[in-house]
């Protein structure tokens, strides 16, 4: 069976001569939760757009990204963006539609549904995030909690196999956030998490990659990784509280 | 509260450029509807025949013959009936008539004072006054979002409508931008010398200039990965 994301070697350099990507391999097979950690200015988020065929601007056909055994080149762009839902981090650059409803249908409609088709996802999708009844609320009076589960909505009604997502609990409350972790452990597609969110990342994924300098410096199980305080601090992170209380017996 | 602030602004002996700036971006917010929660008649008219009677008062307006003065009283009458049946208050549809109308009374003033045109300045601004009224009374008790419904139904290019939708719902991103970066400005701005603050918002008018544009690059992104093509 094909991984569900397979990179290989994959180096990507912005305008301004930032080299973002040095080579990062790296492979998760379906049905994973995988953690992608690491300090600001990593790399995570340029990898992340990789995946969705949003970098290089011009699409190269040397198949460093592969989505569910499919390069990304510009033939096979549009299956790739139906199969991998990508959450962006800044809620407001993801709403782009006045109201709720509209922006949830607005995958849908892209893939050509029917409009019953549509409506019946759209109200799928709200209810899956906890927010039935929103339809009609103006996506820029919403609090940011709320913009980022219209967010998920929005990604889940395109019903993507692959899940990618930026940082989901950035700017959250303590409620907010435990809430959109118990949203993200009932889907069950495969999902890669760019985060700081270091509990987040212990009590949802199984296995966690570590990205510096735009080069995967680890990659093993979680609770491995974040115990290992040496390899946490090196790299702008820390060893997380819960890991600290926890008795080995 | 808006206004509030403003006036503390002006007070507190903050200077012009910023003063400038916030009363653009108060206009702008003020661009935002007036409808959360009510529910009268003329709210719930269906918003095609609301566009397509405010069109035809707008051009009839322009377009009769100052002497025709039973068409101006007519309209007069009707929107005022409008205003009231819609519950917003005479007060908020008067301040965003004055909002709107500086353009306007700056025509009719120089009009006021050509000696061949005597008394022209009262029909412009009876002329433009109606016509602004319509559009306020319009646009708010009408969401937006079933206007541009309206105009795609009449077949307006996808692309306009697009274009429309987006500039809405970002002209409030943006508002909200240039609020905070206002305020992250004043506070460490210590300095009374004009020169430099006319700096300072020649500054933070060119960097939101540049965050909008590598916004618009990042919502493109949002809507390529979700199907757009």
């Amino acid at each position: 069976m094909s991984a569900a994301i397979e990179v290989t070697d994959l180096r990507y350099r912005y305008h301004d001569g930032t080299e973002a990507l040095r080579g990062v391999t790296l492979r998760v097979e379906p049905g994973e939760c995988v953690a992608l950690l690491g300090p600001n200015g990593s790399g995570k988020s340029t990898l992340l757009l990789h995946l969705n065929g949003l970098l290089p601007e011009e699409t190269r056909p040397d198949g460093a990204v592969k989505v569910l055994g499919q390069p990304i080149v510009r033939q096979n762009l549009e299956n790739i963006r139906r199969r991998v839902g990508l959450l962006f981090q800044d809620p407001d650059d993801q709403l782009f539609c006045p109201t709720v409803e509209e922006d949830v249908a607005f995958g849908p409609q892209q893939l050509g549904l029917d409009d019953a088709e549509i409506e019946a996802r759209v109200r799928d999708a709200l209810e899956r995030v906890g927010l039935p009844g929103f339809g009609r609320r103006a996506t820029h009076h919403l609090s940011h909690g709320e913009k980022r589960r219209v967010c998920l909505a929005g990604v889940l009604a395109c019903e993507p196999s692959v899940l990618v997502l930026d940082e989901p609990t950035s700017d959250l409350d303590p409620r907010g956030r435990r809430e959109f972790k118990a949203l993200l452990r009932r889907i069950p597609a495969t999902k890669l998490i760019a985060t700081h969110d270091l509990e987040l990342a212990v009590e949802l994924c199984s296995r966690a990659i570590v990205l510096d300098h735009g080069l995967v410096v680890a990659d093993g199980p979680t609770l491995d990784l974040l115990d290992d305080e040496p390899l946490m601090l090196e790299h702008g992170l820390e060893r997380p509280h819960i890991l600290r209380h926890r008795h080995p017996h | 509260m808006q206004n509030a602030e403003m006036a503390h602004a002006a007070a507190s002996g903050q200077a012009l450029p910023f003063c400038i700036l916030h009363s653009a971006f108060c206009l702008m917010s003020a661009l935002d509807h007036h409808h959360g929660g009510v529910a009268s008649p003329v709210h719930r008219m269906p918003a095609a025949l609301k566009l397509a009677m405010a069109l035809g008062i707008i051009v009839g307006t322009v377009t009769v013959p100052w002497h025709f003065r039973g068409w101006f009283v007519g309209v007069a009458v009707v929107l005022a009936l409008a205003a009231v049946l819609s519950r917003i208050s005479p007060l908020f549809l008067l301040k965003r008539l004055l909002l709107l109308s500086p353009f306007v009374l700056g025509v009719a003033l120089v009009n006021a004072f050509q000696p061949a045109a005597q008394g022209s300045w009262l029909v412009v601004a009876v002329r433009s006054g109606l016509c602004l009224l319509t559009v306020i009374l319009v646009s708010n008790t009408t969401p937006f979002s079933k206007l541009l419904r309206v105009l795609t139904r009449l077949r307006v290019p996808g692309l306009l409508i697009t274009t429309i939708a987006l500039l809405h719902r970002y002209l409030f991103v943006l508002v909200d931008e240039a609020e905070r970066m206002r305020r992250a400005r004043l506070s460490r701005t210590f300095t009374r010398r004009r020169r430099a603050r006319w700096q300072a918002l020649a500054t933070v008018v060119g960097q939101l200039f540049v965050r909008a544009s590598e916004r618009a690059e990042r919502i493109y992104d949002a809507m390529c990965a979700r199907g757009w093509k």
